[in-house]
């Protein structure tokens, strides 16, 4: 059992481990940085930190229904980042995901009513979203 | 003892504005109206001033000095200076600083005045319990000095806030609202310095041991070595100045042991007998190049070779901690070489750089973070958004009375001087509505490179952290990193260097890319292969060809040279004459009687100046000529346009 932050991307819903999740924020003025790669939606300030801010809809290659709202932060240890959702739905109490996914970003996934959440691996993530150095 | 001119300027004031001190003090006491610590204060003074005499070579500042301090720590010992010893203090002042401009004639009697009449004076035995506060400095965790200044600024960004939401039309209307501002603006900027100076020391700081260090070990290494400082002055963090400290020290080592050679052989290659060392450094943007460079061998052509297959010395020299030394001496730091230097330099969020030349020195650099940056920035905005880039880049923000288009290129003329000019949106790659009429541009300057960003409207002038965007943006080339702006927006911070290179990459001579908008039809630049024996001209030429946007290749000779002309690919040719292996006249009867490559534009740079070397260069079939001594930017890539727009 994983206390866990419930999100919404486009038609997916997705978890992330709270002990990843810092804060969660509005998605309030992210300033876009021109040159990056497309799921950089832009930095953001947020209480005089400067936070990089990605599409996670575009990381996780989900279906976009509306524009994000919120931004749930992520922070693996060394990397803090704010992940753009459409939606926050709830902070709940997960069992295990053990039901089998084939991304490399996520643990596995849960079952909840009916519905398949996929629980991130946010250390992948975040790996998989930061844009390679160019020379 | 041949000194830095800033350092000597830093010693200078430092000592007067001790002395001014001093004499103060002395006076106080003598007045009975001093503070409880001021012989301490005296006592700390007099040393400093020994200490710092002694490092510069001020041997009889330093002694009229050590008297002043043996004296007072005898009065601090007592807990009282006898009056009778302010006199000859006071002139023993005088005399350091007559002996500090060169004026040594009173030194001896002041010195002989003031320990003479220190013999008189009795001691007093101070009571034990009664210990002196000698210690006074707080050792302070630093993360609680980065916790304060993180609040610092915050403090600032709350004020701006503030100020914005006032608006200036209320502070006009309320004088005692603007009063109090005024105020807290005071006490801000008082807060903000002291918090940063908890921060920052100068280089000056590390470098007190240096000179010793490197006389001792060239003497140990039967070398003849100056070291000599520049921009010591420049403020580091001190967490990373701590770090660096014994780092120098290894490569000031490896200079002399490795790179100085022995006087004899110096004077057989028309050298100077006595090396030179310079430890210099500048601020950088964010960053601070801290450099050693040495005027000795070089490392060895060979390697030099590896290098620039491998596209890194550093690289080559760190493997197997190289030494360019036949003989590894005592002193040369044995087993701990450049590879221990780089991890080090790395694990501070630094890089390391190495450059050298067979025969002409070597130069490290170590690139260092400035993880405290306050700086004053300039602010402008394009397309909704607000862009800065820091002060120092920038050359003047103007609004151009004419620009100037030539074939899709754009640019201005400051002073008598063309200006390239690009769309700041077109540079960093934003998309972006046409820019207005008439619309203002901000130069920005990065070494040598010019180039003008044409903006939607200036915005103004902040002083401000610059934060980095983090480890997860880094690979987005451009930004130094964000300000924080008044109404709480992030705000990027250009690279100034950014701005130059790829202002000049879309610029001369080849197309804008489709996100600029224009120019389709111009021509790509033609790829250039640069030949010169020399490590130093060849990058030169590279470094300038790059910024105005040719893609450059480099070969040392003309047996290299041609090799790699007929691998095909190269579209110009820039070749030195005189080199080892297949000389600059040779390589163009090579190429001209090549079936393929016959016909290629070879443009002759070269130090001989002769109608002679003219007449054989062009009968060889040189398309043109380059005097190495009027050798200047705009003459080579003037040559090279005008050849490129012929092919």
């Amino acid at each position: 059992v994983e206390t866990c932050v419930r999100v919404r991307v486009g038609a997916e819903e997705y978890a992330i481990p709270v002990r990843h999740v810092p804060e969660v924020a509005e998605l309030g003025d992210v300033t876009p940085v021109p040159g990056a790669p497309p799921q950089v939606l832009g930095i953001r300030n947020l209480r005089g930190e400067v936070i990089p801010v990605f599409d996670l809809a575009l990381g996780l290659g989900a279906e976009r229904s509306g524009e994000p709202t919120r931004i749930v932060l992520a922070d693996d240890g060394t990397r803090r980042c704010g992940l753009a959702v459409d939606a926050v739905l709830a902070v709940a109490d997960l069992d295990a995901a053990d039901e089998p996914v084939d991304s490399p970003l996520l643990l596995g996934a849960v079952l909840i009513d009916g519905r398949l959440v996929g629980m991130l691996d946010v250390p992948a993530l975040l790996d998989a979203l930061a844009p390679d150095a160019r020379p | 003892m041949s000194l830095d001119p800033e350092l000597l300027e830093i010693f200078r004031q430092e000592t007067d504005e001790r002395l001014d001190r001093i004499i103060d003090t002395v006076l106080a006491i003598e007045s009975a109206t001093a503070a409880e610590d001021a012989v301490d204060q005296l006592f700390r003074d007099a040393h400093s001033i020994k200490g710092n005499a002694g490092m510069v070579g001020f041997m009889a500042a330093a002694k009229v000095a050590g008297a002043m301090e043996e004296v007072l720590e005898r009065a601090r010992a007592a807990g009282a200076l006898d009056t009778e010893l302010c006199g000859p203090l006071l002139r023993a002042a005088d005399a350091v600083r007559g002996a500090v401009e060169g004026r040594e004639e009173s030194v001896e009697a002041a010195i002989a005045e003031l320990t003479g009449r220190a013999a008189d004076v009795p001691d007093t035995v101070a009571a034990p319990e009664q210990a002196p506060s000698q210690q006074r400095t707080l050792r302070v965790a630093a993360d609680r000095v980065d916790r304060l200044l993180d609040a610092v600024g915050e403090t600032v960004l709350h004020r701006r806030r503030l100020e914005h939401m006032l608006g200036p039309g209320t502070l006009d209307a309320d004088q005692r609202l603007r009063e109090e501002m005024d105020r807290g603006d005071v006490l801000l900027d008082e807060l903000q310095e002291a918090v940063v100076r908890m921060r920052t020391l100068p280089l000056a700081s590390i470098v007190g041991t240096f000179p010793r260090a490197v006389r001792d070990i060239a003497a140990n290494a039967g070398r003849e070595v100056r070291l000599e400082l520049a921009g010591v002055d420049t403020q580091l963090d001190r967490v990373i100045l701590d770090g660096i400290s014994e780092t120098i020290v290894h490569l000031l080592r490896n200079a002399v042991s490795h790179g100085v050679e022995p006087p004899e052989e110096r004077q057989a290659a028309g050298k100077p007998r006595e090396g030179i060392i310079e430890l210099s450094a500048q601020g950088r943007g964010d960053r601070v190049a801290v450099t050693i460079t040495d005027d000795g061998r070089g490392v060895s052509p060979e390697l030099l070779e590896q290098a620039e297959r491998e596209g890194s010395l550093v690289d080559v020299l760190a493997r197997a901690g190289f030494s360019t030394a036949t003989e590894v001496s005592e002193l040369s730091g044995r087993g701990v070489g450049l590879d221990a230097v780089k991890r080090h330099v790395e694990s501070l969020g630094g890089s390391l750089d190495v450059w050298s030349a067979s025969g002409e020195g070597t130069a490290v650099t170590l690139l260092l973070p400035l993880t405290l940056s306050l700086l004053h920035v300039l602010l402008f905005e394009r397309a909704g958004q607000t862009y800065g880039l820091p002060l120092a880049s920038v050359l003047e923000a103007l609004t151009p009375d004419g620009i100037s288009s030539l074939g899709g290129r754009s640019s201005i003329e400051l002073r008598g001087e063309s200006i390239p000019l690009s769309d700041l949106a077109s540079v960093v790659g934003a998309s972006a509505p046409p820019l207005p009429e008439r619309a203002p541009a901000v130069v920005a300057t990065s070494s040598s490179h010019r180039h003008a960003l044409a903006v939607d409207a200036v915005t103004g002038e902040q002083e401000t952290v610059v934060k980095p965007l983090g480890s997860m943006l880094a690979g987005v080339p451009g930004y130094l990193g964000a300000a924080i702006l008044p109404d709480g927006r992030a705000a990027l911070i250009l690279d100034a260097a950014f701005v130059a290179r790829a202002g000049a990459a879309r610029h001369a001579p080849g197309p804008a890319p489709a996100a600029a908008g224009g120019g389709a039809t111009a021509p790509e630049p033609p790829r250039v292969l640069v030949v010169d024996d020399q490590f130093t001209v060849r990058e030169l030429q590279r470094s300038i060809l790059e910024a105005a946007g040719y893609p450059v290749e480099t070969a040392k000779d003309g047996r290299e040279a041609l090799d790699r002309i007929r691998r095909g690919g190269i579209e110009l040719v820039l070749t030195d004459l005189e080199m080892p292996e297949m000389d600059g006249l040779a390589l163009l009867a090579a190429i001209r009687a090549d079936a393929e490559a016959g016909s290629l534009p070879v443009v002759i740079v070269t130090s001989r100046g002769s109608e002679e070397d003219r007449r054989l260069g062009a009968e060889a079939g040189a398309d043109a000529y380059v005097v190495k001594s009027e050798f200047d930017q705009q003459t080579l890539l003037d040559t090279v346009r005008r050849l490129a727009n012929l092919r």
